[in-house]
This record gives C-alpha cells, structure tokens and sequence, in this order.
C-alpha cells in the first residue's frame, strides 16, 4: 500500500491542531449556517426596529414622556442600542453554538474517535472553549459591524451625529462583544454538563427566553411581599438578567447594580460550569 | 515488552450492579490475528474500552507496547480502534471526517486520501455518511484507524452487517495486516468467521477468560469431546463389545451409532474382533462453535 512519510511519533505537533479540527468540524456540516442566519436575520429586524424607534423618540420627544430629552430620548441612550442591535437572540444563538460543538460529538458518537485521537480530555474541551470564543467573537464583530453600518448611517443624518466617540457608546459596543463571548463559553460549559443534544439545547433555549420573565416575576412579587426594593437588585444573580446589566453598561441606577458586578456574575458562571464540566466529561465513561 | 504487544491484566469493571469485566488477563501478539472471542454481554466493548481509555477501570490495568493508552505519546500512530460503525457526523462526507480526524492528529491531509483509496471508498469520498451503507460504514471505520499507519489495530465486531464479499474484503485486510507485523485484535461473536481469520483466540464469558491461546490448541484441547460415528447393520453387538472397551455409545435417529470415550482406531478393532461390518467409520472434530457453546454453556448472556 502506498503510504505518505508520515510524521514521526517523537515529532512535535502543531499546538493548534486541536482549533483546526473544531472549526472544520463546523465547517464540514450545516449546523453553523443556520446559528448565523438566525443571528444575521435578528439583528437585521432589531436594527430596524431600533433605528425606527430613535427615530420616533428623536421626532417627538414628549410623545414618549421625555420632553427633555434625557431618558427615553436621550441619543446616547439610543446610540446604544442601536449599535447593539441583535443582541437578545445572537446572543441564544452563540450559546446554542456552544452547546451543539459539544453535544453532536455525544449525539453522532463522534466523541469516541475525538477521544481516541487525543486522550486528554481536558485538552479537547479546553480547545472546544477557544473554539468558542473564537466564534462568538466573530458573531458578535458581525452583527456590531452591520449594525454600526446602517446605525452610524442613521445618526449621521441626526442633530446628534454618530457618536460613536462617546465613551458610554464605545463601552456599550465592547461590552457587547463580550457578552457574546461569554455566552458562547456559558454554552460548551451546559454541553459539558448535558450531553443530550435535544436536552442541552431546549432547555437552555427555554431558559434563556422564558426564564428571564419568570425570574423577573418572581423577584417582583419577593420585592413587594418583603416590601423591600433591593431585593430587585439581587435579579443579576440570574445569567440573563445579569447579561443585560453588563450590557447596559449603567452605574447603578436604582434596582440596577453596576455593570461590571453583572460581567463577574456572569463570568462566574462560565466558570463554575466549566469547570464542572470539565470534571465530570474526564470521568465519564465512553460507551 | 515487545513492541504492539497488548497486555491486559487483572482487568475489572463493575458497574453497579453488573462486574461486566471480571479480573481478566490475557495478552495479544503482534503479527497474528487475535480472535476475542464471547457471547453477547460477556464484556468484550468494556474491555476494548478500558484498553482504549474510553472507560476507567474499575482495577487493572491494560498497556499496548507496555504503555497505557493516554500515555502513548501520539496515540493513532500506534494504534487504530475501529469500535463502531455509526461514528460519523450524519451531515458530513466520509472525506471531511478523515480531514477533521487527520487535523486533530496533526496528520497530512494527503493520507486521508490514501486510507481512502486503501478501503476502497474513493468513489463514495465526497457522499455524506447518511447516505453510506452499513459496509461503507465499516470501511470508512477502518480508513479512520489506518490514518496514522498504526502498528496495532483493533476492531469491535467488524463483521457486523457485512455482506459475504465484504466479510472476505475484510478477512483478507486484516490478515495482510497481521503479516505485515502489526497486531490485530478482532472481537466477534461469529464463531465462524474467526475460524477462518483468526491464529489465536482469547475466549471470555461472563467477564471472565475461559481459554486463551492459538486457535488449533484450544479447539485441540477439547478432543475429550470429540467423537466417532459408526455405520454398522448390527448395531447392538457392536454397542456391546464397545461398551467392554469403557466407550459411551449413543444411537442416533438414522441408526448411526455415536460413541465417546474410546478412538476411531479402537472402535475398528472392537468391530473387527467382533466380526461386525462396518459402513462407515468417521471422527468428529468439534469445531469451534461447538468448543465455544460448550465453554460458554450455562453463562448466561444477560446479567
């Protein structure tokens, strides 16, 4: 048989390799396609509603209660959002990416040739992680992209112009890429922990959409049996919520913590989960 | 420790309820065909996956060429494990899975097009695995674990759904292999095809080595049960003079006696002594099948 001099056992091997076979692993199937375009399709509809909705609060400023134009109708509030556009669903669907990069490996029993190739698990799982990251981050340069396009399109023709030199908009924009990063990792570490594809994705999916209004419900009704507004405050301890304190990127107005103590709570979850994945997916049996 | 040697030795898995591995040693050759044979349930996938890695031993421990399987240093250049048949990404060619495999490896991307061609799926290379019959299945199992030329291979039931030119294909593969060296451990519970394939065989039951060894010895080592039949028009004058010699005999539907305990030599003599004629006198080697049914008998397969 004819065979290719093929490298030695002894030979070092590319530290990268790991990466490129996650990435045609996505890049071989269709799964990816249909992520980015719910993501693309979102954010388009987002955006438009957004720049539609600046637009109505920059028109008549008193017809959404803010005739001074510092709430409602304030361009910062509005360069924001716009520029943020897509989030709420991108950000379900990079978590979902993260979720399928682990559990289609269980779902095709790929796992057991992944594993045979390489068997440090930690390894593989670690390189799923950065394969992640990489994905959210380029989910989240996307959207931003398109949404920095057709949004600066918008405000330039406005009495405020782009903004995009103002502080609070370029935070507003860095702080969403990353969200969408997190989210991603937040993603393999719930694959790791359930390895069921439908399972993983459903409940993550239902959680994500559902799970922020009941939460919010809950904390609500809390705040007002207790008769005890601060209670409103401890909702960042749930991922979503947390999420779109980061997001929001405010000091802490009233019932909002900071942003940041949103970004730790939600970085503390990637990693709990993380490494609890990690830990049980080394004891695992394969069978 | 011969290199592409394996070794298993005191191997057990207990899961909760089931020790479906039970203190097992045993160890495989290179340059043979290593038959591993059991009934369904006797533990032979969770020991292939304790020697794999894939599942943690419950004690034991299982070493190719004198290392553990995570310890080799570049594990598919030493071994290739064809465990499965359906371990493929449904949505994906048989070409893109050897690539993503090929990458992970750190292998030239020219090889996958090699074991390719080496199995004979060149044609079927760029069809997704959906559409793969069960024996492109195999093939394309088999071309993943040649990938990085390994010194040892080894298939979980390989024969499964294959039709007979397949099980040849594969028979005269895996015997070209053995010859060029490599070790080749094969489980099947087609007692059959091992025959035909395989130069030693490690039998389990129940979790546990029953007869380890070249595959003649063990079913040689069974000639206690083999068996004269004799064809003769007085049948019970022989039975008689047979039973003086310490012989078991037995008469069957056809009128055909079937004796144990003496050889076909003796039963000659006896009938000659007798002045009995003979229309046919024959010995029965129990083949492997009946070696195995009568080792494994009262195992049961499920526990």
């Amino acid at each position: 048989m004819t065979t290719t001099t093929l490298p030695s056992p002894a030979q070092r091997l590319s530290p990268f390799r790991l990466i490129n076979s996650e990435l045609l692993k996505l890049r071989s199937t269709t799964t990816w396609w249909w992520f980015a375009g719910g993501t693309l399709l979102w954010t388009a509809i987002s955006l438009a509603f957004n720049i539609w909705f600046a637009s109505m609060a920059f028109d008549d400023p008193a017809a959404f209660g803010d005739p001074e134009g510092t709430g409602v109708a304030d361009p910062l509030y509005h360069g924001g959002n716009v520029y943020t556009s897509g989030q709420f669903l991108g950000l379900m669907f990079v978590m979902l990416l993260g979720i399928v990069i682990v559990t289609s490996e269980y779902f095709h029993q790929t796992v057991t040739v992944t594993y045979l190739t390489t068997p440090h698990r930690t390894k593989v799982i670690l390189n799923k992680l950065i394969t992640a990251v990489l994905l959210g981050a380029l989910f989240g340069v996307i959207t931003t992209g398109i949404s920095i396009a057709f949004g600066s399109l918008f405000f330039s023709g406005q009495e405020a112009g782009t903004m995009l030199g103002e502080w609070s908009v370029q935070r507003a924009i860095l702080l969403n890429l990353v969200a969408f990063v997190v989210w991603a990792i937040l993603g393999v570490a719930i694959g790791t922990l359930i390895t069921s594809q439908l399972a993983a994705t459903i409940t993550a999916a239902v959680l994500y959409l559902v799970g922020t209004q009941v939460a919010s419900l809950l904390f609500l009704l809390l705040a007002n049996w207790l008769n005890n507004d601060t209670i409103l405050e401890w909702q960042v301890i749930v991922p979503s919520i947390a999420s779109q304190v980061m997001t929001l990127g405010g000091d802490g107005l009233p019932g909002t913590p900071a942003w940041w103590v949103g970004a730790l709570i939600l970085l503390g979850y990637a990693a709990v989960a993380g490494v609890t994945g990690v830990l049980i997916t080394r004891r695992r049996d394969i069978s | 420790m011969s290199d592409g040697q394996i070794v298993i030795s005191g191997l057990t898995k207990q899961y909760r309820t089931v020790r479906a591995v039970d203190d097992l040693s045993f160890t495989v050759e290179p340059g043979r065909v290593t038959g591993f044979l059991g009934p369904n349930g006797a533990g032979k996938t969770t020991t292939l996956r304790m020697l794999l890695n894939l599942v943690t031993p419950t004690s034991g421990t299982a070493t190719i060429s004198g290392r553990r399987y995570a310890d080799l240093p570049h594990p598919i250049r030493h071994v290739g494990a064809v465990l499965e048949a359906s371990s493929a990404h449904r949505g994906r060619t048989g070409r893109n899975h050897l690539r993503v495999i090929a990458a992970a490896a750190g292998l030239p991307r020219r090889r996958v097009d090699e074991v390719l061609e080496l199995v004979g799926l060149t044609p079927a290379a760029n069809r997704k695995f959906k559409g793969y019959s069960l024996g492109m299945k195999q093939r394309l199992g088999i071309a993943t674990a040649m990938l990085g030329d390994p010194k040892v291979l080894i298939l979980d039931e390989p024969a499964n759904g294959l039709d007979p030119e397949g099980i040849r294909w594969m028979r005269n593969f895996l015997k070209t292999l053995a010859a060029e060296g490599r070790t080749v451990l094969v489980s099947s519970h087609l007692l059959s095809e091992m025959q035909q394939l395989a130069d030693d065989v490690v039998i389990i039951a129940a979790g546990k080595l029953v007869r380890q060894g070249p595959i003649d010895a063990v079913v040689e080592s069974m000639t206690d049960a083999s068996q004269v039949r004799v064809q003769t028009p007085h049948a019970d004058k022989l039975a008689t003079a047979l039973a003086d010699h310490g012989a078991v005999v037995r008469t069957e539907a056809g009128g055909a006696l079937v004796v144990t305990g003496v050889d076909a030599p003796t039963v000659g003599a006896a009938a000659l002594q007798a002045g009995v004629e003979l229309h046919h006198l024959s010995t029965e080697r129990p083949d492997l099948e009946q070696v195995f049914l009568e080792l494994t008998a009262g195992k049961a397969t499920i526990r």
